[in-house]
């Protein structure tokens, strides 16, 4: 009888025990990846992103905050990162959505909401495979001026 | 001595009217970074009316227009330390261009050949350069240019 108490009390140790030990390793590879804060801002009221340029090395966590530094125009913008060669479809696609992305878009990587002059938005997002990302602004007509790349490297 | 007096008369008025047709230096101007800047968004805009009309995005259109006036309400700050006739002169010019430019956005509710739209855009780009016409050379933007950094036409 002993015996079966104890064993049932092992057993529910270990039920509970299970859970917690995977959950700590998961923060913990969470806490050991290295992350990154990226900052890019919109050139003011300019159709351009500054820096144009960014890099990162792959599997990195990285934190895109993207700010809007216009001042004057009411005009919308947003951060899009998608796989090589898909800007332009992707481009073409969110125009009739009013430069929306769709969430379940498998050519986009990662992406910011619209947001308005003096806003800041965010992201975060693991760096893929090497290779150099384009990124632009999805609002209609923005992004044959207003994009960049991403380099990621090994 | 009469035909003097007659002939220095004249220099001076030619003077003075050179001297009130020339268009303020850019050092003169109270406010040279938000002029600049407000011209070469009226320009940005503009080349934005041009590209939603070639791609038949006319319901972007009146968007643009509502730019158009913010990048005006933007020269008009740039110079609301300059003097008075200064500022009217623009004033003048600049209604005119935003006239042109809600004609277009008017005519885009209905629009289904760019055509027509592409024509009044051009009516409107001299409007445009009426008012870039009071500033200094060096303050004007170039319609050709491509904005500050970014990069044209990357496709990736």
């Amino acid at each position: 009888m002993r015996d079966s108490v104890l064993s049932r009390r092992a057993l529910l140790l270990g039920s509970l025990a299970f859970p917690l030990t995977f959950s700590a390793c998961r923060r913990s590879r969470t806490s050991e990846q290295q992350v990154v804060d990226l900052v890019i801002e919109s050139d003011g009221d300019f159709l351009a992103f500054r820096p144009d340029e960014l890099s990162c090395r792959t599997g990195t966590m990285i934190h895109v905050t993207f700010h809007h530094t216009g001042k004057f125009l009411s005009a919308l913008h947003n951060w899009v990162l998608v796989l090589p060669n898909q800007m332009e479809a992707v481009d073409k696609d969110a125009e009739k959505t009013d430069g929306e992305i769709s969430p379940d878009d498998p050519r986009v990587i990662a992406w910011v909401p619209m947001c308005g002059k003096g806003e800041r938005v965010t992201t975060q997002f693991v760096a893929p495979a090497p290779g150099d990302y384009p990124f632009f602004c999805s609002t209609p007509g923005h992004a044959v001026d207003m994009n960049g790349i991403m380099h990621v490297t090994e | 001595m009469k035909r003097e007096k007659k002939m220095l008369a004249v220099l001076a008025l030619t003077v003075l009217m050179l001297t009130l047709a020339a268009p303020l230096s850019a050092a003169q101007l109270k406010s040279p970074d938000t002029v600049k800047t407000a011209l070469r968004l009226l320009v940005q805009v503009s080349n934005d009316f041009k590209r939603q009309i070639t791609n038949k995005n006319f319901a972007r259109v009146p968007h643009e227009y509502m730019e158009y006036t913010e990048a005006a309400d933007a020269l008009r700050t740039g110079i609301k330390d300059e003097p008075a006739d200064f500022k009217a002169k623009v004033e003048s010019r600049l209604k005119a261009a935003v006239a042109a430019y809600q004609k277009i956005s008017d005519m885009s509710a209905k629009a289904t050949d760019p055509g027509p739209l592409m024509a009044e855009h051009a009516k409107a780009v001299t409007a445009m350069n009426a008012v870039f016409d009071l500033f200094p050379a060096d303050m004007r933007p170039d319609p050709n240019l491509p904005p500050p950094g970014g990069r044209r036409g990357g496709r990736g």
